[in-house]
C-alpha cells in the first residue's frame, strides 16, 4: 500500500516499463490501453507503439496494442476505470427509467438484473463473461426501438436540466451584480451628499443644508421599497433577464425559497355558507302586489316595523309553487318513513320550484 | 417565595426575585399558553436558568397535560449547572408542598462522560469509547452470548435488562455525577439508563446536538412527544450549530481509510458467503421486500443513523442495484475513486449538489437514488455482517453520510473543494467541504414537531434576526433591561487615542504603528487603574500575535508588566486552561493580571469572569469573521439570495453578537461591577446592535471618547463603585421581596383594570356615538315619512278637488 507520507499514492506511481517515478519526474503522464488496462508512461507508449502495433510489455500479457488506443485514466484505480468503461456500454443499452415500469419493485428487479449482468462482465470468469456479453447483445437486438427512444428522452432531459442549471447560475450572477451596483450607488450617493453638505456649510447657505439629506433619505427609502417589492414578487424580478425559452426562465427562480404569505383578507361572514336562496327557475318582479295588502302599505303600524311587501310576495309565490313537485305515489314507493317525510317534502318543494321553469309568472 | 402568575402558582426557590425575572416568567407563560415560539433575551447573571426552570416546572405540575421539558444547553458544565439548579428547585418545592412530587429529571451526555466499564472508560477519544461500547452492547453480541458463544459483554449494560424497563432509576433529579454514583452502586450503565428513561422523564437536559443533529436526533430524540416544551439556552450561536450538524468535510486521508474500509467489507462479505450464506440472503430478501426496521429492535446500538432530516427520508425499498452486498461495496468503491479523482484538481471548485451529481453520473454512472440510500444500506450491511470493530469503518461512514446528504438536498448546500490550506501554501492538502448554508434546514423539524420552542440567551440581539435566519414565527420577542440600584457597569466606546488619531482594526490600518501604539496606550492606562483582573479581546489569533510582537518592540509590554501579569490564550485547550488557572490565582493574590484572548476563542464563551476575576473588559477591534473564507462567502451569498439579509448586515450582526458575548463575561450578577470598553472607531455606528441591557446603560457622554477621557470616566466610576453598598439598597429596586412583588402585581392588575376601563369607556363612547347616529337616521326617516304623509294629504285634497270639479 501507499507510504504514509503520500496517502493517495499520487507521487509514488511508477512506470513498470522504464521504472521512472513521479517523484523524480513530476511531469510524467501515465496512459493505458483499454484492451488490457495496463498502465505505462507516455514516453514508453510512444517509444513502443510508434512503429505500429506491438505486444503489451507487461509480463504475461499477450494482447497486441496500437498507439491510437492509449489514453490517460480518469480514475486512479484502473480496475475502476475498466468497470466504468463496461458500465458505459451497459448503460447505453439498459437505459430504462422508472416510469417505464408498473411498480417500483419491478424497476428494482430490473436494476438488479442489470447490476448482476454488469458484475458478471466486470468480475466474472471468462465463461460467464461471454455468457453475459451474449445476453447484452441479445437484449440490444431485441429492444432496439426502446433503447433509441429512451436515449433520446434522456438526452432531452439532460439538455433541459443543463439549461436550467445554466439559467439559474446566470440569474444568480445577475442578481449579485445588481446587488453590488446598488451598494456602490448608495455609497456614492452618500459621499456626494456629504460633500454637498460640506460645500453648503462652507458657502454659508444653511437653509440649503437640510434639503440634500432629505433627498437622500427619500432615495434610499425608494430603494428599500423596490427591494421589498422584488422580495415579495420574485417572478417579476427575474423574468427580465433570462435568455432561454420561457419555461426555463420560469424555472430559473427556483433558487428563491417560498416565503410564508400574508393571510388573504377574508370577506364578510356568510351564515348560509354560500347557499343561494334566490328562486332559480322563475323570476320575481318587483312591485307585485295584492289588493288585500294594499291598504297596509299606508298603515303606519305596519310600515314602522320595517315590514317588506316584496318579501310577502316572494313567500306567497314560494308557498304556491312548493307543493307542485310532490308526488305522493313516488313517496310511497320509495318507502320513506314519516321521520324522513318532512325533509323530503321540503326538498321536493324546492325541486318543484326549480321545475317550474315553464310557469312564467308574467 | 411563592406567588401566582394569573392562575398559576409558582414556587421560586429564593426569598427574593429580580423584576426582570418576573417579567421573563410572565412572558414565558404567555408563550406556553399560546403554544408558540419565542425569543427572549435576558442579561447574563440574572438567574435565567432558575427562572426558566421554576416557571416551567410549575407549569408542568399545575396543568394536567404535564408537558415534558427538553432543556438544551451548550456545554457539559452548563448541563450540570442546570441539573443542580433543578435539584435545588425540586427540594424547595418538596419542602413547601410538604410532599415529594412524582418527578424525574435526567441529564444526558456522551458515553465518554458516563461510562463505567473499567477498560472502556479509560479511552481518551469519545469516538473510540462509542465504538468499543457498541461492540460490547450491540444486539447481536447479546444474541451470540445467549447462544452460548464466548463473547465479551458489558456487565453494566447487561444488568439493565434485569430491571423493569420503565423504572430503571427512582424518581428524583439526577445530576450527571449522581447518575454515575448510582450506576456504580447498582452496577448499571448510567448512559443507557438515561437513554432508556428519557420517555419516562419530566425534564431532560442535554446538549443541542441531541435535537439538531439528525445523525444523533434520529436515535436519541425521536420518541419525544409533540407537546414537549423545548428550550435552547445560550442560543446565540444556534444557527452555527445547525449548520455544522449538516456539514461534512472529506480529506484525502479519510478517503484513503474509507477505501481500506471498503476493502475490509469486501473481505468480510466473501468470508460470510462461504460460512453463513443465509444471513446475507435473508438481508437481501428483506431489502427486496422493503421491510426495514422490523427486526432492528432497539435502535440504540445502530452503527449510524441516516444523516438526513426525518422529513426528507425516502421511505421506500432500497434500489435494486445496491441490494446485493457485493454490488453495494463495488458501488461505494466507485464513488470513493471518483472523489479521489476530484481531489486531484488543483484549483478551487465550488458547485451545487445538482451539478456535482450530473458530473458524477457522467463519469461513474452512479444515479442519485442509490446514492441517497447509501447511509441506510451501509448500516444494514454492517448489522448483517455483525462487525464489532466499528471504529475502522468511521471514514467509510463519513463518505456514506456525505453521499446521502448530497443526493438528498439540492438547495441550501454547496460543495467547495479547496486544494490548498491557505493561499500561500505550496503543498496541496485538498479538503472537500460539503457545507450547509441554510440554518433553517436543520432546525425546521424541531419547529414542526414541537409546539413551543423557546430560544433564549444573554445576548441574542437583534432579536428579529433569528426568526429571519431560522425561518420561524414567534409569539413573543422580548429583550429585558437590567434593573440596577446603582450603575454597576460602565460601557464606553473609545474611538481615538490620546493623540486624537482614530483607532480601528480595519484591515488597512491595523498594522500602522500609530494605531498599534494607541491601542498599547489604552491597555497600559487601563492596566494602571483597574483593580484585579482585566480581560482583553482581539478579533483573531493572527492579529493578536502580530500586535503583541509589535507592542514588545515598542516597549509597551514592559510598561504593562509594572502593573499586571500578562497571560495569553492559545488555540490549545490545555495551555489555555493553565493560563486561566494562573490568571485566577493572580487575581486572588496581588495586583491581578491581564488575559489576552480572542473574541471567537474558547474564553469568550462559557468562561465567567465574575467579581475580581474581571473588572475591565477591553474589546480591541470589531470581531468580524474572516471574510475571505469561501464557506462564509457562500453563506453570505445564500443569505442575500434567500432571506434578503445583506452581507454587511449579517457580518455586522455576527461581529456584534460576539462583542456582546465578550462584554457580558465580566458582569455575572447584580452585586458585580465592571468597565466595558469597546475600542474601535466603527463601534459608533454599530451601537444599536448591542443588547438592550448594555445599550440602555450607554450614556451619550461615554461614546466617541479618546483614551484619556475614557480613563478619566473609568476612574470616577471605579471610585463610585468603591463606596460601601449594602444589599439593602437594592431592595425594592433591583430585587423584589414578597411585598414588592405584590405591589407590582397589584399595579399590573390595576393597570389592567385601567386598561380594561378605558377600553370599556371607549366602547361606551362608541356605542353612544352609534346610538346618536341611529337616532339621527331615524329622525331623518321619520321626516321623510311625514313628507310622504303630507303628500298623501295633498293627494286627498287633490282628489277632493277633482271630485268637486267632477
Amino acid at each position: 500500500m501507499a507510504r504514509p507520507l503520500d496517502p493517495l499514492g499520487f507521487e509514488d506511481e511508477m512506470c513498470p516499463v522504464c521504472k521512472s517515478r513521479k517523484y523524480l519526474n513530476p511531469d510524467i503522464v501515465f496512459v493505458f490501453n483499454p484492451e488490457c488496462y495496463h498502465s505505462m508512461c507516455l514516453n514508453c507508449a510512444n517509444r513502443l507503439f510508434n512503429d505500429g502495433p506491438n505486444q503489451c510489455p507487461h509480463a504475461g500479457c499477450n494482447k497486441t496494442l496500437r498507439r491510437k488506443g492509449f489514453r490517460s485514466a480518469f480514475f486512479g484505480d484502473l480496475a475502476v476505470e475498466r468497470e466504468v468503461d463496461i458500465r458505459r456500454r451497459v448503460a447505453a443499452v439498459f437505459n430504462q427509467v422508472e416510469d417505464d415500469f408498473e411498480t417500483l419493485q419491478d424497476y428494482n428487479n430490473y436494476l438488479q438484473m442489470v447490476e448482476d449482468l454488469t458484475f458478471e462482465l466486470v468480475n466474472g470468469t471468462d465463461e460467464r463473461r461471454r455468457q453475459a456479453e451474449a445476453q447484452l447483445q441479445a437484449w440490444e437486438a431485441e429492444h432496439r426501438a426502446d433503447i433509441e427512444r429512451n436515449k433520446k428522452a434522456g438526452r432531452e432531459a439532460d439538455e433541459i436540466s443543463r439549461k436550467r442549471l445554466a439559467a439559474e447560475r446566470d440569474a444568480v450572477r445577475q442578481r449579485r451584480i445588481e446587488a453590488i451596483k446598488e451598494a456602490e450607488a448608495e455609497k456614492r450617493e452618500r459621499v456626494r451628499s456629504r460633500e454637498m453638505e460640506l460645500d453648503n456649510l462652507a458657502k454659508g447657505t444653511t437653509a440649503m443644508t437640510a434639503e440634500p439629506a432629505t433627498k437622500v433619505q427619500l432615495k434610499r427609502r425608494g430603494q428599500v421599497n423596490r427591494v421589498a417589492e422584488t422580495a415579495s414578487n420574485p417572478t417579476i424580478a427575474t423574468t427580465g433577464m433570462g435568455t432561454g425559452a420561457s419555461e426555463v426562465e420560469r424555472l430559473s427562480i427556483r433558487g428563491l425559497k417560498e416565503k410564508p404569505k400574508a393571510p388573504v383578507p377574508q370577506g364578510p361572514y356568510d351564515p348560509f355558507g354560500g347557499m343561494d336562496f334566490a328562486p332559480s327557475r322563475y323570476k320575481l318582479h318587483g312591485g307585485l302586489t295584492h289588493p288585500l295588502i294594499e291598504k297596509y302599505r299606508l298603515d303606519r303600524q305596519h310600515v314602522a316595523g320595517g315590514y317588506s311587501f316584496d318579501d310577502f310576495a316572494a313567500r306567497a309565490l314560494y308557498e304556491a309553487f312548493a307543493g307542485l313537485g310532490v308526488f305522493v305515489e313516488d313517496e310511497k314507493e320509495a318507502g320513506s318513513g314519516i321521520g324522513l317525510s318532512q325533509e323530503t317534502s321540503m326538498a321536493a318543494g324546492m325541486a318543484a320550484v326549480g321545475d317550474a321553469d315553464k310557469m312564467d309568472l308574467d | 417565595m411563592e406567588f401566582n402568575i394569573d392562575d398559576l402558582p409558582v414556587l421560586f426557590p429564593y426569598p427574593r426575585i429580580y423584576p426582570e425575572q418576573y417579567a421573563y416568567m410572565v412572558d414565558l407563560k404567555k408563550t406556553l399558553d399560546a403554544g408558540g415560539n419565542c425569543v427572549l433575551e435576558m442579561p447574563s447573571g440574572t438567574g435565567k436558568t432558575v427562572t426558566l426552570l421554576s416557571l416551567i416546572v410549575a407549569y408542568q405540575q399545575y396543568y394536567p397535560e404535564h408537558r415534558k421539558l427538553i432543556y438544551c444547553s451548550r456545554t457539559m458544565s452548563e448541563i450540570e449547572k442546570a441539573l443542580v439548579e433543578l435539584r435545588a428547585l425540586m427540594k424547595f418545592r418538596a419542602e413547601r408542598l410538604g410532599h415529594e412530587e412524582e418527578f424525574r429529571g435526567l441529564g444526558l451526555t456522551s458515553r465518554k462522560n458516563l461510562c463505567l466499564h473499567p477498560s472502556v472508560k479509560r479511552e481518551k477519544s469519545g469516538a473510540i469509547v462509542d465504538a468499543r461500547c457498541r461492540s460490547l452492547t450491540a444486539g447481536f453480541v447479546k444474541e451470540k452470548r445467549e447462544k452460548g458463544e464466548n463473547v465479551e459483554t458489558c456487565v453494566y449494560h447487561d444488568n439493565l435488562d434485569l430491571l423493569e424497563p420503565h423504572n430503571l432509576i427512582p424518581n428524583g433529579i439526577w445530576t450527571l455525577d449522581g447518575l454515575m454514583r448510582y450506576g456504580e452502586e447498582k452496577k448499571q450503565c448510567p448512559y443507557f439508563t438515561a437513554r432508556r428513561m428519557m420517555q419516562h422523564c419530566n425534564v431532560i437536559i442535554y446538549s443541542y446536538h441531541y435535537l439538531l443533529d439528525p445523525k444523533i436526533a434520529e436515535r436519541v430524540s425521536k420518541d419525544l412527544s409533540k407537546d414537549c416544551i423545548v428550550v435552547f439556552d445560550e442560543a446565540h450561536n444556534i444557527d452555527n450549530v445547525c449548520i455544522e450538524s449538516l456539514s461534512t468535510d472529506i480529506t484525502q486521508d479519510s478517503l484513503m481509510r474509507a477505501t481500506r474500509g471498503a476493502q475490509n467489507l469486501e473481505a468480510k462479505i466473501s468470508e460470510m458467503k462461504d460460512s453463513d450464506q443465509e444471513k446475507l440472503q435473508s438481508e437481501y430478501e428483506k431489502l427486496v421486500e422493503g421491510l426495514k426496521g422490523l427486526d432492528e429492535g432497539r435502535q440504540e446500538d445502530a452503527f449510524m443513523a441516516n444523516p438526513t432530516l426525518p422529513d426528507d427520508l425516502l421511505k421506500e425499498a432500497v434500489p435494486g442495484n445496491i441490494r446485493r452486498a457485493e454490488h453495494f461495496v463495488a458501488f461505494l468503491r466507485r464513488f470513493i475513486e471518483y472523489l479521489k479523482t476530484r481531489m486531484k484538481v488543483r484549483q478551487v471548485i465550488s458547485e451545487t449538489p445538482p451539478s456535482f451529481l450530473a458530473h458524477l453520473k457522467e463519469y461513474t454512472f452512479i444515479e442519485k437514488k442509490p446514492l441517497r440510500f447509501c447511509a441506510e444500506r451501509l448500516t444494514s450491511l454492517v448489522r448483517t455482517l455483525e462487525l464489532t470493530n466499528i471504529e475502522d469503518y468511521r471514514p467509510l461512514q463519513e463518505v456514506a453520510t456525505f453521499a446521502t446528504l448530497v443526493a438528498t438536498y439540492e438547495k441550501g448546500f454547496l460543495l467547495i473543494l479547496e486544494p490548498y490550506e491557505s493561499d500561500t501554501a505550496k503543498t496541496p492538502n485538498p479538503v472537500l467541504h460539503f457545507t450547509c448554508l441554510d440554518a433553517a434546514i436543520a432546525i425546521k423539524p424541531v419547529f414542526d414537531r414541537f409546539s413551543s420552542v423557546i430560544i433564549t440567551s444573554g445576548t441574542i440581539s437583534p432579536l428579529e434576526m433569528y426568526p429571519k435566519m431560522l425561518n420561524f414565527e414567534t409569539v413573543v420577542q422580548e429583550s429585558y433591561a437590567m434593573t440596577l440600584a446603582r450603575r454597576s457597569f460602565l460601557p464606553m466606546i473609545v474611538t481615538r487615542g490620546s493623540d486624537q488619531a482614530s483607532i480601528s482594526t480595519s484591515f488597512q490600518v491595523r498594522n500602522e504603528p500609530s494605531v498599534v501604539r494607541n491601542y498599547g496606550n489604552l491597555l497600559t492606562e487601563f492596566a494602571r487603574i483597574t483593580p484585579d483582573g482585566m480581560v482583553v479581546f482581539f478579533p483573531s489569533y493572527l492579529y493578536m500575535e502580530s500586535i503583541i510582537s509589535m507592542w514588545q518592540g515598542m516597549g509597551i509590554l514592559d510598561e504593562v508588566w509594572k502593573h499586571k501579569l500578562i497571560l495569553v490564550e492559545t488555540p490549545d485547550a490545555q495551555e489555555t486552561s493553565l493560563a486561566l488557572e494562573t490568571y485566577r490565582t493572580a487575581c486572588c493574590n496581588g495586583r491581578g493580571a491581564i488575559l489576552l484572548c480572542v473574541a471567537r476563542g474558547k474564553v469568550s464563551e462559557g468562561i465567567d469572569f465574575d467579581h475580581q476575576y474581571g473588572r475591565t473588559v477591553l474589546c480591541i477591534g470589531v470581531p468580524f469573521q474572516y471574510t475571505e473564507s469561501r464557506i462564509l462567502k457562500a453563506r453570505l451569498e445564500f443569505l442575500r439570495e434567500t432571506y434578503r439579509i445583506r452581507e454587511n448586515d449579517f457580518l455586522s450582526f455576527d461581529a456584534m453578537r460576539h462583542a456582546a458575548q465578550c462584554l457580558g463575561r465580566v458582569l455575572r450578577g447584580k452585586d458585580d461591577y465592571g468597565v466595558m470598553v469597546l475600542a474601535d472607531r466603527r463601534f459608533m455606528k454599530k451601537r444599536a446592535q448591542l443588547p438592550k441591557w448594555i445599550n440602555q446603560a450607554f450614556l451619550e457622554a461615554n461614546t466617541n471618547l479618546s483614551t484619556d477621557m475614557a480613563v478619566g470616566n473609568a476612574r470616577a466610576f471605579l471610585k463610585q463603585m468603591a463606596q460601601p453598598f449594602s444589599a439593602k439598597d437594592q431592595e425594592g429596586v433591583s430585587i423584589w421581596g414578597m411585598e414588592d412583588l405584590k405591589r407590582h402585581q397589584e399595579k399590573m392588575a390595576e393597570d389592567m383594570i385601567v386598561e380594561l376601563k378605558t377600553a370599556r369607556e371607549e366602547e361606551e363612547r362608541e356605542r353612544k356615538r352609534r346610538e346618536e347616529e341611529e337616532r339621527r337616521r331615524f329622525e331623518e326617516e321619520r321626516d321623510r315619512v311625514s313628507d310622504y304623509e303630507m303628500d298623501e294629504d295633498d293627494e286627498a285634497e287633490m282628489m277632493a278637488l277633482d271630485a268637486r270639479i267632477g
